[in-house]
């Protein structure tokens, strides 16, 4: 196998690598600066940081061996100049210095830190950016002690409105050329462009034209400055201030994979994470306006219809007694429960086997399909995040939920706002006793006799299917009234905390929703109706699941976070086991 | 209201046939900006967006491409747009005399339109005529060569009557004169 | 060898009236270079090409590599196209000879290429000329359309199977697209932006084709070695930078313009025989000797340097395109030096950082220290910055602007030390 000896240590690669020299070092855990280089995208080497001393042994003519010097070492060919490691091809027996063992590269790295930093505004106290700048964080690491910049700072537009999403301050933009190269070849809306020349360039849309490529907020996590940054999100939060959860983009059926970035019980933003088999570095930006939803119109405490329409807040055990009054005052035959491609695996277990112990046998769900909205990237005809997810666990799919609920008496819907989405009508649902358990308010939820309010993605650990038959889970970002950041160890804390210190920059206790996981619902009512039923965490539902649903066999969460998720697909299974 | 702008049957030949000398399209970007500012005197952006549509290509890219070059009038310019000359040749010869020369008499600065609209003047790098400096092109096309005081006023004379100054060729020196020294 | 100059009879641009008529081109011996290397058997792509590799062309744009060499560098041809771009973008300061060619002998540089193409096996020529020259481009255009009516562009020339098309295409104000992939890159209709290397135009160039850049006059230069072969051409001028050569003279002196001559003539013959000496009896104080980028030379380090890369080097700078700029006792080098930063701050493409934000501090101190408000530091904080930009970009043109201010200072110290302010504080 071919070799490379980088500030002295011996590393074997592929024949035919085509990983450049740069990711090779970072995929090793090494570290070089750069700033232009995206592991996705093509590789321009303008930014000139990630500068590495390169050479290559000499080899004998004739006998093709190494030759070596007086030492017995091989004698290198260094390159003329030192190299940007972005752009460098690997060969057998190349010899590499970083700035760990070079001070001729360590002083380039440098130089080249300097010239980039005369024309930056040196604004990190009011720049969103601050605190996941590569290029603060690289210049506390590689760059000068100070600037020997005396003269005048070239001036750039500043606070401009891209497009609907994206404000760009060009006097911070390094020229990386990442957003105009994500809009060429990752989006390919082709919307942005470096504008001028020299000194003066700066990424622009062309005149009078929005950049609203639905993939524009991208732009902003790859923006290694706080050039580009999210209308929406800016001054909002100090990236220190927040607590950075694993989570599953929730408004499609990709399910790609993102992080909740959380403050005071609030999602703030949410930005993808990566994962090379689903979305890569990327994801839409409606995704992104999800955290809305998690914070706003939440239903909290249950409610109740006492008389005619009018609903009104009660208690939890009101709210189960209701529940249970209800279904033991009719037969399993006149239930109808509905699951729901937007809630996860686990809750729609949880609500399957309850009532399918009582008795029931009528499991439907609706499908969430807008044809025509996809566009074979990241966004999916599903609207819904786990329409294969409630397919394997045996709910059938009905095109005609209407005439479903015609035939029953009792309707029991999971977290889907079937009338919003036009699959009901309120009058569908007249006559009949209906039950949601839901997250946010909605005419389904007013329509409903009772509405028993459930954690969101956002409070609980729990999976996802997507469409391709992938499970992945999340993790809670947010406390509920009845958990604890501090005790349930699932949730993530904040910077400081992972530091070892005892608090971090939340600064309130509210926010906190009165509601609770569906199946700590179920255990309730179950206990009240006499069943013996008992679910633990979404991590043990899950194991239950995988130890009875061949689907979902040898599913557990420790897999799916080693794994970054588990293709269900039979054809993939076998591969795994083969 | 925005001013429409549209090519010509003429013009729309022109870039048919300059397409026809590369195997794409993008390659047809400048001089297609070209066809556009010898027709409309400027590339503004309603200008670029016509470009971008005629070759089906992303108003973006024009738009980069436009203000890439400095030969593209992203703004309008006067009728005449007076391109001194003012780098190394230029400027040992004589350059910015000229310069400051056609702006007093203009009564407007490098960069600015005069208020008849008739003249631009700028300032520009090298043109490659060094050896007849100073010098100065007019409107990206003519270059007037070894400037005097008294040969711009005879220009801006002429140029006020309409009349573009003729393509000033200049010889090669011939050897003869020094082999006979 | 040197100092035979004056007998030298000019080839490029040969004193015959009316040469740029392809009638009169033709009469005068014209195209049949051409005509024998398609239609004569022993003249193989192979043999061309190593004809003209042992003639030793140097690359007349500024970088001085041997053509033929270059040429050789192309590969097997796999049936795709093949590029050859022909670079008469003409745009470093001082530079004014390739127009001259389009103007008074286009045919030679025509044929000159076409030769080319053939030995590389191109399949389409594009001669690429800097927007500004108008005038010239027009010229280029009824030129071809001239040769191709003559049937020496298109199907089957000679009867044979080699084809080729010729078109041009022109720049719109960038000095950049001089730089040979920045300008692939404007063919191709995109921002001047120099690509990175490895992969060379060779291997991929337009289009990700193979390519090659050659020089409108280097080009130019092939009839004649087809012609008269390769001991021709290396017996004319400098032994290991032969030819003739397009010397554009300008700045203060008396007869200022572009002059063939051998390579090799010595500069102080070039400016004071050649071009008449300085204007108006003045000293001859400076001389930059092939464009703006290449150093400046103080008048007491010029004795015995001839325009040949070799002497040039060991005088302290570079042959370039052999523009010389000439600049006599009263000259103002703070001046010339800003206007020179000036000029690349201006022209750098932005694309890469220490090129973009190097010129344009060069300029800013430059101008600080030309409006008396410089201080001693400031020369060594230039001097730093050039180290800081030299060899740590794509292209070549930080190191263009880099080494007039390193050399300008260097050889003129006092001149830039008399324009700084003195010290504020006082010496212990």
């Amino acid at each position: 196998m071919p070799e490379i000896f980088i500030d002295g240590k011996r590393y074997e690669f592929e024949e035919g690598e085509d990983r450049g020299l740069l990711q090779f070092i970072l995929d090793n855990g090494k570290e070089v600066p750069f700033f232009c280089y995206h592991p996705s995208m093509s590789a321009p080497a303008n930014c000139r940081q990630c500068y590495v001393k390169v050479g290559t042994p000499v080899k004998n003519r004739e006998t093709g061996e190494y030759e070596l010097d007086e030492n017995g070492e091989r004698e290198i060919r260094w390159f003329p100049k030192m190299q940007t490691s972005c752009t460098t091809q690997m060969q057998d027996g190349m010899v590499v210095h970083t700035q760990e063992t070079s001070e001729e590269v360590a002083r380039a790295q440098k130089d080249t830190m300097e010239l980039i930093l005369i024309n930056h505004p040196l604004d990190c106290p009011i720049c969103d950016q601050a605190g996941e700048c590569p290029l603060q964080i690289q210049t506390y690491k590689y760059g000068p002690e100070g600037s020997r910049f005396e003269v005048k700072k070239q001036h750039k537009p500043k606070r401009i409105q891209l497009g609907p999403r994206v404000t760009l301050d060009a006097e911070r933009c390094i020229n990386c050329t990442r957003c105009v190269r994500f809009t060429d070849e990752i989006s390919e809306s082709h919307q942005l462009t470096i504008v001028a020349r020299g000194d003066k360039n700066y990424p622009m849309a062309a005149p009078g034209r929005e950049f609203d490529d639905p993939y524009s907020m991208n732009t902003v996590d790859i923006c290694p400055v706080g050039a580009l940054t999210s209308t929406d999100f800016r001054f909002k939060a100090r990236v220190w201030e927040m607590n950075q959860t694993p989570s599953i983009d929730i408004t499609n059926g990709k399910g790609t994979n993102i992080d909740l970035w959380t403050r005071d019980n609030l999602v703030m933003r949410i930005t993808p994470r990566f994962n090379g088999e689903v979305n890569d570095h990327w994801m839409p930006d409606a995704g992104r306006d999800a955290y809305q939803r998690f914070n706003e119109n939440r239903l909290s405490r249950p409610a109740i219809k006492l008389d005619g329409d009018n609903q009104s807040k009660t208690s939890w055990n009101n709210a189960i007694e209701t529940f249970a009054e209800t279904l033991e005052s009719h037969g399993p035959e006149d239930v109808l429960v509905v699951g729901s491609p937007h809630a996860s695996v686990e809750e729609n277990y949880a609500l399957m086997k309850v009532f399918n112990l009582w008795g029931v046998n009528n499991f439907k769900f609706a499908p969430h399909i807008e044809e025509g909205t996809g566009d074979g990237f990241l966004i999916t005809d599903d609207q819904a995040p786990n329409t294969s997810g409630v397919k394997l666990l045996g709910y059938e799919e009905s095109n005609d939920l209407a005439s479903e609920v015609k035939n029953t008496k009792i309707v029991i819907m999971l977290s889907d706002e079937l009338i919003d989405r036009g699959v009901l009508s309120k009058d569908d649902l007249k006559g009949k006793f209906s039950i949601l358990l839901s997250t946010n308010e909605c005419d389904t939820a007013k329509t409903a006799d009772l509405v028993i309010p459930v954690t969101c993605i956002a409070e609980h650990a729990a999976s996802y299917v997507n469409v391709e038959g992938r499970i992945q889970r999340s993790f809670p970002a947010k406390e509920t009234k009845y958990t604890n950041r501090s005790l349930d160890l699932e949730m993530n804390q904040g910077r400081l905390d992972r530091f070892g210190t005892n608090f971090d920059n939340w600064v309130t206790e509210e926010n906190k929703v009165d509601c609770a996981p569906a199946w700590e619902i179920m255990n309730q009512l179950a206990n009240r109706m006499g069943l013996d039923v008992s679910f633990g965490r979404g991590r043990e539902i899950m194991e239950e699941i995988a130890g009875s649903n061949p689907a979902f066999e040898n599913v557990s969460y420790e897999r799916m976070d080693n794994e970054m998720g588990i293709n269900l697909n039979p054809s993939n299974k076998q591969e795994a086991t083969a | 209201m925005e001013e429409t702008y549209e090519f010509t049957k003429e013009d729309l030949d022109e870039i048919e046939a300059i397409k026809a000398k590369f195997p794409e399209v993008m390659p047809a970007t400048l001089p297609t900006l070209w066809v556009a500012q010898r027709r409309f005197g400027h590339v503004e952006p309603p200008v670029q967006r016509l470009v971008a549509e005629t070759l089906g290509l992303p108003e973006s890219h024009v738009h980069g491409v436009a203000t890439f070059y400095t030969q593209y009038y992203k703004e309008r310019k006067g009728k005449y747009v007076l391109d001194v000359c003012t780098t190394t040749s230029c400027q040992l010869c004589g350059g910015y005399k000229m310069l400051h020369y056609l702006e007093d008499k203009l009564g407007i600065k490098a960069g600015e339109t005069t208020e008849d609209g008739l003249f631009s003047i700028q300032s520009v790098e090298c043109l490659g005529a060094c050896g007849y400096a100073p010098m100065m092109q007019i409107t990206n096309d003519v270059y007037v060569n070894n400037l005097t005081e008294e040969k711009l006023d005879k220009v801006i004379d002429s140029l006020k009557d309409g009349k573009m100054p003729e393509f000033e060729s200049v010889g090669m020196p011939l050897l003869e004169n020094i082999n006979n020294k | 060898m040197a100092s035979d100059w004056k007998s030298f009879e000019p080839v490029l641009i040969p004193d015959i009236p009316n040469l740029d008529k392809i009638d009169n081109y033709i009469k005068n011996g014209g195209y049949k270079a051409l005509e024998k290397v398609v239609k004569e058997n022993g003249w193989t792509p192979e043999k061309v090409v190593n004809e003209v590799k042992e003639a030793n062309i140097r690359g007349r744009g500024g970088a001085g590599f041997n053509a033929g060499l270059k040429w050789s560098f192309m590969p097997k041809p796999d049936g795709g196209p093949r590029y050859l771009a022909c670079n008469g973008d003409e745009s470093e300061p001082g530079t004014f000879k390739d127009r001259k060619i389009f103007e008074y002998n286009p045919h030679l540089f025509i044929e000159g290429a076409l030769i080319a193409a053939y030995a590389m096996q191109i399949t389409t020529i594009y001669v690429y000329i800097r927007g500004e020259y108008y005038s010239w481009i027009k010229m280029m255009e009824k030129a071809l359309q001239d040769a191709r009516d003559k049937g020496f562009i298109g199907k089957n020339l000679f009867g044979t199977d080699f084809s080729v098309e010729f078109e041009v295409t022109g720049g719109a104000g960038a000095y950049i697209c001089g730089e040979e992939t920045s300008m692939l890159e404007s063919l191709e209709g995109k921002r001047g932006y120099p690509r990175v290397k490895p992969p060379f135009p060779a291997q991929k160039g337009l289009w990700g084709r193979p390519t090659t850049i050659n020089n409108i006059e280097t080009l130019a230069n092939v009839p004649g070695v087809i012609n008269n072969g390769a001991n021709w051409f290396k017996n004319i001028g400098a032994e290991n930078h032969p030819g003739p050569v397009l010397y554009g003279i300008s700045g203060h002196v008396n007869r200022p313009g572009v002059y063939e001559l051998p390579s090799g003539v010595p500069v102080m013959d070039l400016i004071n025989e050649v071009a008449q000496g300085v204007r108006g009896g003045k000293k001859l104080k400076a001389l930059i000797p092939g464009g703006s980028s290449t150093p400046v030379l103080r008048a007491d380090q010029l004795d015995g340097v001839s325009m040949d890369a070799d002497s040039l080097r060991e005088a302290g700078s570079m042959m370039g395109t052999a523009g010389m700029m000439v600049m006599d006792e009263d000259t103002d080098m703070v001046d010339v030096l800003w206007r020179i930063s000036h000029f690349y701050h201006h022209e750098s493409c932005g694309q890469c950082t220490p090129c973009r934000e190097g010129t344009g501090w060069l300029e800013k101190i430059l101008l600080k220290i030309k409006n008396g408000e410089g201080e001693i530091r400031d020369l060594d904080l230039l001097l730093d910055l050039t180290t800081q930009m030299e060899g740590r970009t794509i292209c070549a043109l930080a190191d263009a602007a880099a080494w007039p201010v390193r050399h300008t200072i260097n050889r003129f110290r006092d001149e830039f030390e008399a324009r700084c302010k003195k010290s504020v504080h006082a010496v212990a």
